[in-house]
């Protein structure tokens, strides 16, 4: 083993040139497979983690009558949990309400958050800060699409639990800015004992975010959804996303191999002499076979050596500065960073190592099975075609 | 200064008083009538006619006449609940919850508005706060400030006509007290022996438009009207 | 001279066999990845165009500037004089009507009495349109988890998730309330033709799909629709083409301050697309480059190969007395043939298995736990006309200049080695 290792390095320096193409070409693909794949799995743990810091927390607390996807239910779905129940929850309270900004009557989600409340990344103590009647936080969506800026009025109207009209301007205390569109699109943030004063519905929630010590249990009239159940979707595009892409990695690695291969078919037809030579020198075919596989099997070794040369730095690099995203990507649904990090896990780049050898090693072996079939007498006289 | 004032103020009626006068020209046992509404939209209006019965504060029924789209399309309130009718789905839909919010037919009116059906003076109180001219007739301004929690209108304003007690001008407000919306009176008539508005515009103050115009064609007070009327078969006839 | 080398080429399968098929390989896969990533980076354009922007899409002035609000009372009217001017004018696109609107769907049981209601987002599209690839192009088909869709009018789509939930069956009646474009409350009674699942919540709750003519009737919108959407033939955005018929477009009506004049607006101009789209240019440019150029060192890998593999005939023929330029100048001269051979060949192939991807598409819905219709679940190529030379000129080149320099060693040559290797 270790003499044809030493061998197929001799030979494979040799041919100089055509070696590094070859050795050039599938380094290529390495870093690419490699870089790509860091892409995915950095906009998936941002995407996660945005989500989990914006919006999810560590699972929602839904009142049994609240259905996040139907507008409807926020009417009546909301209620009290009581005291001894809340601990690691922080309370939302969901109203609907009118916003009129310029003469134009616009549906809000009016959303009531604990401006103590520290589970979810939302700027709520800006709100605690704010000395206006009504203090107000939207995100930059909202405010955009309401031509709305720091310190700005805007008349709102709501119904209190009995249904009477209440008007009052709020005032936009803060406008923060997320990757998560989901608390951003459509919907105003106000204290939520401001809003249980507005409304009288002192006490009511329609979800809890849960902190990270909370754990799970039945409680009638309310509806427990995992962080877990929460990020499926997440997941899905994600996955959609990686499937995409290898097939894209794929074909570059195709295209490396096919260089391999047909170094491997012309090796094996120039160097026939060679092979009757290690055949009459008492090395069986197998032998043979295994030292030609060898030499095809150390290209994509000092692949990795050579992409790890000029890789390193490059996603060094690219792991600090990130990489930009348009922005039409973030309104998909899916959180999407304006700067996404990529990733470099050891996993990932340990299964890409061996996704290249074991399918280098594969091309390889193809043609040199040709020489288990060979005359070695014919082969030493160069006579086979 | 100080007992002038007092004794302008002692010289304002009972606001209760004011509102009871009111009703006495506004309401009837019995109300039949044709109407036309007016819808102004942004880019065009529309004329709506429509027939009216209505028995005590409980009990009303409508049926669209024109346009031909809206013909045959009628409406029946009972108590608190509210049906509506189409010829074409041959369909009888009660309107609840969130649909009642809708507006009727694109006016500046919601389901929830027509369904108002207590008496003005079993929600509110009533006070007169001063006086006022509109188009040259002296009016009682009377304030009205819910004593009940579901008021949809937290209070009201209502500007009455001295001599005939007729509204002319109401404004009706929410919880804060911002002003939501106006409805104005005119074209008052004397239909046997009550004065009555004839036209009406109702306007959402917070937005942009000219509201919605109620005109009445002809009404009738105190006449009889079939039972059946008020019964959900009379929908599907 | 050619002939004669095509001769040899064809008759010498050492020299011709595995060279053609590297080429033929190599330059397919450039052309089929270029293709693929093209449509793979633009799915999320190409979702926007089908469900939303359309390549240009046409609003009334009023209803652009509110048009999350689905403010059908603002919406175009005039709407089929228009499309027939956009028709005669622009007839290798496809121009189509829709309306999204909002509502109730009520459903009644034996009595005609409400027996569940649901909140519904509606969307009419032309559906019944023989000339129209509307149900194609929404996907409607795929998104079918019974039934049929509507061929005929008063026929309707729902969710999946709300059928279930009601136990509404193919064929039943359900009523859609909801108002019409003067803000009219209406009803209308459909019978479900089938049940989708676009595998968004809102949507397989609420979704209300139905022909575009029976929501103008319902709407009261005659004549009227929210929007009208153009869309290129083969469904490939152009955005030259795009921004210079909105500009066009748009100019007709320039004078007018008519709130309700329509306007055009291109896919780039709508939902934050600019961006993505020059983005998704860039990168699919670079991942191309980087393989044109992978491809290129290994076609020039084989060209190099392809002249060792001849060293000894190369060998016999300057000992027969040819001359190395002589010798040089058909080599080259038969990498031109292979090349061009593996390129023609390659180009073929791979443009046939891009055309065959932007038409079928590989579904990995299958490879998704729980695939989502409204996330393209189909990716797709895309076949553009540059792919006509993307693989074909490095393709030839490559392979030309790795046998250029493997041919230099004719030149190095010693006649005395060249009958050592003639030895057997």
């Amino acid at each position: 083993m270790k003499l044809s290792f030493r061998l197929a390095y001799r030979n494979l320096m040799g041919a100089g040139l055509r070696t590094w193409l070859n050795v050039g070409v599938l380094s290529f693909a390495f870093v690419v497979i490699i870089f790509y794949r860091g892409l995915i799995d950095g906009w998936n743990q941002q995407a996660r983690r945005d989500s989990i810091a914006w919006e999810y927390g560590h699972g929602h607390l839904l009142d049994a009558g609240y259905d996040p996807a139907d507008p409807f239910s926020v009417q009546d779905g909301h209620g009290i949990l009581p005291r001894n129940q809340q601990q690691h929850l922080s309370p939302i309270l969901l109203r609907q309400a009118t916003v009129y900004p310029q003469g134009r009557m616009v549906p809000v989600v009016l959303k009531g958050i604990d401006v103590n409340q520290n589970t979810l990344e939302l700027p709520t103590r800006m709100l605690s800060g704010s000395t206006a009647d009504i203090p107000a936080m939207v995100g930059t969506r909202m405010a955009k699409s309401l031509q709305l800026k720091q310190g700005d009025e805007l008349l709102l109207r709501w119904r209190d639990k009995n249904g009477t009209f209440d008007a009052a301007n709020i005032t936009i205390a803060a406008i923060f800015d997320t990757d998560v569109a989901a608390v951003d699109n459509g919907q105003i943030w106000i204290p939520i004992e401001k809003l249980w004063a507005m409304t009288g519905l002192q006490g009511h929630a329609t979800f809890f975010v849960a902190s990270a010590g909370y754990q799970p249990h039945e409680i009638a009239g309310w509806n427990f959804k995992s962080q877990k159940e929460m990020l499926q979707s997440l997941d899905n595009i994600i996955q959609s996303k990686n499937i995409g892409g290898s097939i894209m990695y794929l074909l570059l690695l195709a295209i490396a191999l096919l260089a391999i291969f047909d170094t491997q078919v012309l090796s094996i037809f120039r160097r026939q002499r060679e092979i009757g030579t290690y055949i009459s020198l008492g090395m069986t075919r197998w032998q043979v076979v295994g030292l030609f596989t060898t030499e095809g099997t150390m290209y994509s070794f000092l692949a990795t050596i050579v992409g790890c040369i000029y890789g390193i730095p490059l996603f060094i690099f690219m792991a600090n500065t990130g990489i930009a995203m348009p922005e039409a990507t973030q309104d998909m649904g899916v959180s999407v960073a304006g700067t996404i990090y990529p990733v470099y896990g050891a996993g990932l780049i340990i299964s890409t190592i061996v996704l290249v050898v074991i399918s280098s090693t594969i091309v390889s072996f193809l043609p040199a099975r040709k020489i288990a079939r060979m005359d070695p007498v014919n082969a030493l006289k160069g006579k086979l075609q | 200064m100080l007992p002038l004032i007092s004794l302008a103020q002692a010289q304002y009626p009972d606001g209760a008083e004011v509102i009871r006068k009111v009703d006495e020209n506004m309401t009837a046992r019995t109300v039949q009538s044709e109407e036309q509404m007016i819808v102004h939209g942004r880019r065009s209006s529309r004329t709506m006619t429509t027939r009216s019965y209505a028995r005590g504060h409980d009990e009303s029924y409508t049926e669209y006449l024109s346009p031909p789209r809206e013909e045959g399309t009628k409406m029946l309130k009972l108590d608190d609940r509210l049906w509506l009718y189409s010829p074409s789905t041959d369909r009888t839909i009660q309107i609840s919850g969130h649909m009642l919010r809708q507006s009727v037919m694109g006016s500046d009116m919601s389901y929830e508005d027509v369904m108002e059906d207590r008496e003005l003076l079993d929600i509110y109180t009533a006070k007169v706060v001063g006086e006022d001219t509109i188009d040259g007739r002296k009016t009682w301004v009377v304030e009205l400030t819910a004593k009940v929690d579901d008021a949809t209108y937290h209070s009201r304003k209502t500007w009455v006509d001295q001599q005939r007690y007729v509204p002319l001008r109401e404004e009706l407000f929410a919880k804060s007290g911002q002003l939501l919306k106006r409805v104005t009176l005119s074209d008052i008539k004397k239909i046997g022996s009550r004065w009555f508005p004839t036209k009406m515009n109702y306007k959402d103050v917070l937005k942009d438009g000219q509201g919605t115009d109620f005109i009445f064609t002809t009404v009738e007070f105190d006449v009889e009207i079939p039972d059946f009327i008020f019964t959900k078969a009379s929908l599907k006839k | 001279m050619i002939n004669y080398l095509i001769k040899g080429i064809l008759r010498d399968k050492n020299r011709s066999l595995i060279p053609v098929i590297v080429i033929t390989i190599g330059v397919m896969l450039t052309i089929f990845l270029s293709g693929f990533l093209k449509g793979a980076m633009g799915d999320i354009v190409d979702q926007n165009a089908r469900f939303e922007t359309g390549h240009v899409k046409i609003m009334s002035r009023a209803y652009a500037q509110n048009k999350d609000q689905l403010p059908n009372d603002l919406a175009l009217l005039g709407v089929d004089t228009l499309m027939e001017s956009l028709r005669r004018q622009h007839p290798d696109m496809e121009w189509v009507k829709r309306i999204r609107f909002g509502g109730l769907i009520d459903v009644p049981d034996q009595n005609g009495e409400t027996k569940g209601q649901g909140p519904a987002s509606g969307l009419a599209v032309e559906l019944y349109s023989t000339q129209s690839h509307e149900a194609e192009r929404l996907n409607i088909q795929n998104a079918l988890v019974s039934g049929t869709v509507p061929d005929q009018p008063g026929k309707a789509l729902i969710g999946h998730v709300f059928a279930d939930k009601l136990n509404i069956k193919i064929g039943d009646p359900i009523t859609f309330i909801g108002s019409t474009m003067n803000g009219s409350m209406t009803f209308e009674n459909f019978t479900v033709s089938g049940t989708i699942r676009f595998g968004m919540s809102v949507m397989d709750k609420g979704a209300f799909i139905i022909d575009v003519a029976d929501a103008q009737r319902m709407l009261d919108m005659q004549d009227g629709a929210g929007e009208i959407l153009g869309y290129f033939a083969n469904d490939v955005y152009n955005d030259d083409k795009a921004q210079q018929l909105t500009e066009s477009f748009n100019r007709q009506y320039a004078a007018t301050d008519d709130e309700f004049a329509p306007e055009m607006f291109r896919l780039k101009e709508q939902n934050n697309l600019a961006g993505y789209l020059d983005y998704a240019d860039n990168m699919s440019l670079l991942f191309v480059i980087i393989f044109v150029f992978a491809m290129s060192v290994v076609l020039w890998n084989t060209g190099l190969l392809g002249g060792l593999r001849r060293y000894k005939e190369f060998g016999i023929r300057l000992a027969l007395g040819e001359a190395k330029g002589h010798v040089y100048r058909t080599l080259i001269m038969e990498a031109i043939v292979i090349g061009i051979i593996g390129s023609v060949v390659g180009t073929i192939i791979g443009l046939a298995a891009t055309w065959y991807m932007q038409t079928y598409g590989i579904d990995i819905g299958g490879m998704l736990s729980d695939a989502s219709m409204m996330m393209p679940t189909v990716i797709k190529a895309r076949l553009t006309p540059d792919l006509l030379y993307i693989g074909f000129i490095p393709g030839l080149f490559a392979m030309v200049f790795g046998n250029m320099l493997s041919g230099r060693a004719i030149y190095k040559r010693e006649t005395a080695n060249l009958f050592k290797e003639l030895e057997v």
